[in-house]
């Protein structure tokens, strides 16, 4: 947990709701539903680690590992 | 979805630095690695991807004219299974972008902002591209259209100013070693080349269809000319010391030294740098952003741009803790990735698009006739 980072990735998500927000009042509910649930994946990303935690880039590099060993030589 | 309509001329100049930009700063070393003095040769092999890529993007929407690869993968196999490669797709264009706009921010740190935090950098970029994806694509176009001569000619004019460092005998030998070098030195630049395939979210969009194919051909060719001349620069320069340096290109602006004068031209690197990422991120971004807002049926585009954002810079970081990590990817696992999502996918839709259109004739005419 790395409060620095949340606090700031909070401050800017407020931001970008405070901007946007007017423009989508009248947007059916489904477009505001996307647009929550996107800021709020990556809210709660910003709370980890995220440089040493395993994820999706590191699973696609095991993935390719036979190709990345090729590579090497 | 999206209303606004570009020249085919503007989709070449989006297109050519979205390859060109990347391609140019770290591909020589990687290639000179497999290839030594044959790397100029590379991406000669390497374009066939692009033509390959170009080729099928354009005949996807030949089928479905109106629509983005998002759309139609779901009309090709079917809606549940469309749906599941539209996210392929998407994770890929999120996942590249982050990487992209790291990539870009770790130059500027690595070579001139030294003090400053990356997040500042990455943050800033991405902002800007934000502003202009908010313009639509007519916005990027024009934008592309602005910024892609500031590109060419300061590259042009580091030629010219380096030419007297130039050591054509260090061409020599060619195919020393047989043509297997250079073969496996352009699979890397082939990965950059499937990057193409960002055309499929510019073609339904094009206010003159029918050159599409051309200009999409013809930009292949000139990024293929351009990542040769470059790799020839860097070849008479350094030798075969390029596989050492990181930044080939940066190397060979520091040797510029014209009547005393002009000198430290690392800035005409940055600047073309900075203008190539600036073209290249908005591209990626504009792909993505459409791409999600169909995959969702949203009513309009713009309201995930800034969510999207904060998605990419996330990727950008994710396990990569640091510049090493970023080129071993872009090394050992991009090339394989980028043409499997951006050929190899595309490739097996056009294919079951072909034979269910054959089939669903031959079907018609057999109703017709009986």
């Amino acid at each position: 947990m790395r409060w620095g980072t949340f606090l700031g990735t909070t401050v800017i998500v407020a931001l970008i709701i405070l901007y946007e927000w007017p423009k989508m009042k009248q947007n059916p509910k489904k477009d505001k539903m996307a647009f929550f649930s996107l800021l709020l994946m990556g809210l709660v990303l910003s709370m980890f680690n995220i440089q040493q935690m395993s994820g999706p880039t590191a699973w696609i590099v095991t993935f390719f590992k036979p190709f990345g060993e090729f590579m090497e030589k | 979805m999206e209303k606004g309509k570009i020249s085919s001329l503007q989709m070449a100049v989006m297109m050519y630095p979205t390859i060109v930009a990347t391609a140019i700063l770290g591909i020589p070393s990687v290639t000179a690695k497999f290839a030594k003095t044959d790397f100029w040769l590379s991406p000669i092999l390497a374009s066939l991807m692009g033509y390959v890529t170009v080729y099928i993007a354009y005949k996807l929407h030949k089928l479905y004219p109106e629509q983005t690869v998002i759309q139609f993968s779901e009309h090709i196999i079917g809606r549940l299974a469309g749906k599941i490669i539209g996210f392929i797709f998407l994770f890929f264009y999120i996942q590249i972008t982050g990487i992209i706009i790291k990539e870009y921010a770790e130059f500027v740190v690595d070579s001139f902002l030294i003090n400053t935090p990356i997040i500042v950098i990455m943050g800033t970029m991405t902002v800007l591209c934000a502003f202009v994806v908010q313009g639509g694509l007519e916005g990027i176009g024009r934008a592309a259209q602005l910024f892609v001569p500031l590109f060419i000619f300061p590259l042009l004019i580091a030629i010219i100013l380096v030419f007297p460092d130039f050591e054509f005998k260090n061409i020599f030998p060619i195919l020393g070693d047989g043509i297997m070098p250079p073969i496996k030195g352009s699979i890397v630049p082939g990965g950059w080349f499937t990057e193409f395939f960002l055309m499929t979210f510019f073609l339904p969009f094009l206010a003159d269809k029918k050159k599409g194919m051309k200009y999409g051909m013809l930009t292949v060719f000139a990024v293929m000319i351009t990542l040769v001349v470059v790799n020839l620069v860097v070849l008479f320069v350094l030798g075969t010391t390029t596989q050492t340096k990181v930044y080939p290109l940066m190397n060979v602006a520091r040797y510029i030294s014209f009547g005393e004068f002009f000198e430290h031209m690392e800035s005409i690197v940055m600047a073309i740098w900075v203008v190539g990422a600036f073209v290249k991120i908005s591209v990626f971004y504009y792909a993505t952003v459409l791409g999600t807002a169909q995959w969702l049926n949203l009513s309009d585009y713009r309201l995930v741009i800034w969510p999207l954002g904060i998605l990419m810079i996330v990727f950008g970081f994710w396990s990569m803790p640091n510049s090493m990590d970023l080129e071993r990817f872009n090394l050992e696992t991009f090339p394989i990735y980028a043409v499997l999502i951006q050929t190899i996918i595309p490739l097996s839709l056009l294919v079951i698009a072909a034979i269910r259109k054959r089939k669903s004739k031959r079907n018609s005419k057999g109703i017709n006739s009986g």
